[in-house]
């Protein structure tokens, strides 16, 4: 049957190159296409709300184009972003994945396992990975046109990981099937509206209708963490036609603060009530209709299981009424909390990970919406209610040890959270339960550090290596050529309260030209990325006992590893007084070319001939000559005698003087003076 | 047949451009606009203030983004200590956010370099450097170069880290010439002793303008006290206050641009340099360079481009002829237009003062009689003074 429809397809193909007429060639393409890809291109848009336990607001818009599998190169899209869909042919791209951010992620409190922490908390700055399809020798190669063509796509200084010394590839801590993959990072590179414009520009919307006209620049700048994603993954290249073509993921993740404005609560509690937010209230804009091009676009809030939970129970000690699934139902006249729009579905959380509670998506559809009835989602708290997130396994962190301009330590800590302690209540039974955590960091080639220096400290104990390192990979840095990669798996007993490992390091030296202009506020080292892959995140959502068919759930639903990245380092390097090599040159100069001027002064000098010319002009006496002479002669302490009597003594010793001693000798010290030139140099 | 009548094609399009290219060597083709703020630092916002409204008011008229290379050596619109995040001011009223929704920055942070400015002026750059980041101007072009930041006597300081000299913009325009990548230049600074920067200039059709004489400072115009810092330099907001009261279709000349600069307002003698410069300033609207309007040829035919291009080219040499007498007249008419440069002279004359001092010097270095004791004094004096060097450096 598929060789029957690719015959045809061909066919189709063919009449489509047959066909003259440019009237019918939308028409057949689209078919063309239908026929190959038995689907369109499709852009959908979505935004997720969820309110966090310190009072702020997670807002996560997530933007998804697709666009299907075709053979004819050239194609024209309708709603793919025509950049992306050359840059993945032109390096062939399999995946690759771009992020701008600003603020760190809190794994504290706004959570380090679910799906949004693993995959949107991302470090400061630049980060950018990317999968190649071509051969092995080729890669570094595309991962530097890459860079500079997103430098171009996205105005920001991505070029900078063109040098082998800021990219490195990871081999297996990472991502578990890394070929052709190449990971870079540039920790201090800033973020603003200039980066977020083109990334707009990708959707076919743009900024101009749909959610993403909710965008507001100062509002999203003025956040406390948010991070801008772009991730590609192209089934383009591969040799089976069942292949998708490309997906292109586009999210932009910020969390802000709602201005407490309704304070009227009427609860005496020490407990506050959390802020009440609206759209309008978080972005100054609201939304007016959806995007015309889009399949979907809704919106939700999300509802964390223990918050839901949490919830239940003030539901139960205010009313002292037992209902049981009582937040769930008629989200009207919820008593917790009030939407200013009623949500047209509810989702449940199924097989639920956790064993507090099974978190809620409520889901609101803006197709109706339109300039004149504009979408403003308000969320309103009626009882103060209090909740935590749930943690990443391990709280990691990392922080340098030492002081001095020489040396100095990097130290990894690892300790264990409530969730890890839950963990091992259940697993107590079970004899020598191990923890397994991936360590993955990347140090910059003028830290130098010394891997043999590593030591493994378990609650407070050193521990030997053999131990704990299940498995470890070290690239040692190369000066100015690579940079130091360790990606290390470490297993450790799941009853421990913390654990940390530390590196020794040495500071090294850069050239004068490779320090940047503000030198002085230090060197950064990007951040590790610690992974957790015994557990894995995954959020499934029902309605009804239905799948819900939205990118964003269902990406929620995708089974990944847990994923942490820690601090960035600041590491502050001797810097020199710049001005120094100045000062250096100058005098060298100066001592050279007194010694070198009148030494060649003496020797070239021809006293006969020079007299000869002296006398010639003694017709026109030049003053200022006349008057040096005399001051000349003062400083001898002879008398003056006037030029034109000057003595004829002198004249015989000057054929005499350029000896082939003398020059013998110019020779050895132009060569020392060149030799030492050479070694210090 | 067909040769006979492209001729009589030809030769009516020489008759008929004959009056169109009255003084030009090729027809004037697009705008382009390099916009420098080479400060980094907090402290330096002005000078980031600066540079975007140059970025508004070409963008204003008429040029567009894909020709604009706008190059800020720090992100003042994100920084933590700026408390109105992702917008810009260059006035205390805070009416216009400069950082707008669209901001198309091509060079910022580290790269800001005299390297890559270089780069981008002579267009060379590596293979893989985007269209984006490139100076794609060609012979027609007219180039607008903007750049602010701190400066001296023939020197403008990028990043605190290096230095533009002036001999090094000269040679950068020198060369964009002889690769014809532009018709027109106006270099306009904003900095310390701006007018120094243009000493070495030679190449013909440049214009420069800058903020101050040698000798003099530019200085900043006012305070904001809740940016915490100042907004504009004088120059700048002078220079603004002038375009805000343009449109793209005005025709103010750029002789009104230069008699709008006042110097007991600007605290400082703005500097023009027009002797490079081959056409009259009173007939050259200001949107030659800030702006981006196009002359429209009407053709009785549908295309002919290319015969027109090597037509009006042919009759090049008599017509700058021409206009060189004009220019010179003018010159000559105005005395007081005419700035010297007498730092270039004394170079010129090349008499060094102490050149007799130093004969004398040697006079009586000669007359040592061993002058192989000399040399042997000379070459122990150097190994000591190297050997302490060393010592002082290890």
């Amino acid at each position: 049957m598929a060789r029957l429809l690719s015959i045809f397809a061909f066919f189709v193909f063919l009449l489509h190159h047959v066909a003259s007429k440019s009237t019918g060639e939308l028409a057949v393409e689209q078919k063309q296409q239908q026929l190959e890809g038995g689907e369109e291109e499709e852009f959908t848009e979505e935004l997720l709300f969820r309110p966090l336990p310190d009072r702020k607001v997670l807002t996560h818009f997530h933007f998804q184009s697709k666009v299907p599998r075709t053979d004819s190169y050239g194609h024209h899209h309708r709603l793919f972003p025509k950049a992306v869909y050359q840059l993945v042919h032109k390096y062939r791209i399999k995946e690759m994945e771009l992020s701008f951010t600003q603020g760190r992620w809190n794994y504290e409190s706004w959570g380090g396992f679910d799906p949004i922490a693993s995959s949107n908390a991302k470090p400061p700055g630049v980060e950018l990975w990317a999968v190649f399809d071509v051969p092995e020798d080729q890669v570094d190669a595309s991962w530097k046109n890459l860079t500079h063509t997103l430098s171009g796509l996205f105005c920001a200084s991505i070029n900078f990981l063109e040098s082998s010394t800021t990219y490195s590839a990871p081999d297996w801590s990472f991502r578990s099937l890394s070929g052709n993959l190449r990971y870079g990072s540039l920790p201090r590179e800033a973020v603003c509206t200039e980066n977020l414009t083109p990334w707009l520009k990708l959707l076919p919307c743009r900024d101009k209708a749909g959610i993403s006209s909710l965008m507001d620049r100062p509002s999203i700048y003025r956040g406390f963490y948010h991070s801008q994603r772009l991730r590609l993954t192209s089934g383009e290249f591969e040799p089976v036609a069942s292949g998708h073509g490309i997906i292109l993921d586009q999210t932009l993740t910020i969390v802000l603060q709602p201005d407490a404005l309704e304070t009227s609560a009427a609860f005496s509690s020490s407990r506050k009530l959390q802020p009440s937010w609206s759209m309008s209230s978080l972005f100054g804009r609201t939304v007016e209709g959806k995007c015309a091009l889009a399949k979907s676009s809704n919106v939700y809030v999300q509802l964390e299981g223990s918050l839901v939970h949490n919830m239940k129970d003030i539901w139960n000690d205010n009313e002292g009424y037992g209902g049981e699934g009582l937040p769930y139902e008629g989200f009207g006249s919820n008593p917790n909390f009030g939407f200013s729009v009623s949500p047209d579905t509810m989702m449940k959380e199924v097989n639920s990970f956790h064993k507090e509670g099974s978190s809620i998506l409520y889901g609101f559809s803006i197709k109706d919406y339109h300039g004149s009835k504009p979408f403003d989602l308000g969320f309103r708290w009626k009882l103060p209610v209090s909740w935590s997130c749930v943690k990443a396994p391990l709280r990691a962190s990392r922080f340098l040890m030492g002081s001095g301009n020489e040396k100095g330590a990097i130290a990894l800590s690892l300790q264990s959270t409530e969730w890890s302690e839950s963990l091992l209540k259940a697993d107590n039974n079970e004899e020598g339960c191990k923890l397994r955590v991936d360590v993955f960091q990347v140090v910059p080639w003028y830290i130098k550090v010394y891997y043999h220096t590593a030591k493994i400290f378990v609650d407070g104990i050193s521990q030997s290596l053999v131990d704990v390192v299940e498995k470890m990979r070290v690239s040692p840095s190369e000066d100015k050529v690579s940079p130091g990669v360790m990606e290390t798996i470490l297993s450790l007993p799941c009853d421990m309260k913390s654990a940390s490992l530390t590196l020794e390091f040495d500071k090294g030296f850069l050239h004068i030209d490779e320090y940047p202009p503000d030198a002085n506020q230090g060197f950064d080292i990007p951040s590790a990325i610690i992974s957790f892959p015994d557990f894995q995140t995954c959020l499934e959502y029902t309605h009804d006992n239905t799948s819900i068919s939205s990118p964003m759930v269902s990406k929620m639903k995708e089974k990944r590893k847990i994923l942490s990245y820690t601090e960035v380092l600041l590491v502050p390097l001797t810097t020199p007084d710049f001005s120094m090599p100045y000062n250096v040159i100058t005098i060298t100069c100066t001592v050279f070319a007194l010694y070198f001027g009148s030494l060649l002064n003496a020797l070239r000098r021809r006293a006969g001939e020079e007299e000869r010319l002296l006398k010639s002009k003694d017709k026109n006496t030049n003053k200022l000559r006349l008057l040096l002479s005399k001051f000349s002669a003062k400083l001898r302490g002879k008398a003056w005698e006037p030029p034109s009597t000057v003595t004829q003594s002198s004249s015989s010793s000057s054929p005499k003087l350029i000896s082939s001693k003398v020059i013998m000798k110019i020779v050895l010290i132009a060569a020392i003076g060149f030799g030492w030139q050479y070694y210090n140099g | 047949m067909i040769a006979a009548i492209t001729v009589s094609l030809s030769s009516s399009f020489v008759q008929f451009s004959h009056a169109d290219s009255s003084d030009s060597s090729s027809v004037h083709t697009n705008n382009w606009a390099v916009l420098v703020c080479t400060s980094r630092f907090w402290f330096n916002y002005r000078h980031m203030a600066n540079t975007l409204s140059l970025y508004r008011t070409v963008k204003r008229l008429g040029i567009p983004d894909e020709r604009i290379i706008l190059m800020l050596a720090d992100d003042m619109a994100c920084n933590a200590r700026n408390k109105y995040p992702a917008q810009v001011f260059n006035n205390e009223n805070h009416r216009l956010n400069l950082y707008g929704d669209n901001v198309e920055v091509d060079y910022r942070g580290y790269e800001v370099t005299v390297e890559n400015f270089l780069r981008v002026l002579t267009g060379r750059h590596e293979n893989a450097v985007p269209r984006s980041k490139r100076l794609l101007s060609d012979e027609g072009s007219h180039i607008l170069l903007y750049m602010t930041g701190h400066g001296g006597d023939e020197f403008l300081k990028f990043q605190d880290a290096d230095e533009l000299q002036s001999h090094d913009l000269a040679d950068a325009v020198k060369q964009m010439k002889e690769k014809r990548r532009f018709k027109e230049l106006l270099i306009m600074v904003d900095t310390c002793q701006a007018a120094t920067l243009f000493s070495q200039l030679h190449s013909p059709g440049v214009l420069a303008i800058g903020s101050s004489m040698k000798g003099e400072n530019s200085y900043s115009h006012h305070l904001d006290s809740d940016v915490g810092v100042s907004v504009v330099d004088r120059f700048t907001f002078y220079t603004l206050a002038f375009f805000e009261r343009l449109n793209m279709y005005d025709n103010a000349s750029l002789t009104s641009l230069f008699s709008s600069y006042n110097p007991n307002l600007l605290l400082s003698t703005a500097y023009y340099r027009t002797d490079l410069y081959q056409q009259q300033m009173e007939k050259v609207p200001v949107t030659n360079f800030f702006g981006s309007v196009m002359k429209t040829i009407h053709t009785v035919s549908a295309y002919r481009g290319m015969l027109g291009k090597d037509s009006s080219r042919a009759k090049f040499v008599a017509s700058s002829d021409q206009s060189y007498n004009t220019d010179a007249k003018s010159i000559a008419s105005d005395p007081e237009k005419q700035v010297d440069h007498p730092e270039i002279k004394d170079v010129e004359r090349g008499t060094c003062p102490h050149a007799d001092l130093w004969n004398a010097f040697v006079e009586k270095v000669q007359s040592i009689k061993d002058v192989d004791n000399f040399v042997n004094y000379g070459f122990v004096g150097l190994l000591t003074l190297v050997a302490v060097s060393t010592w002082q450096s290890s």
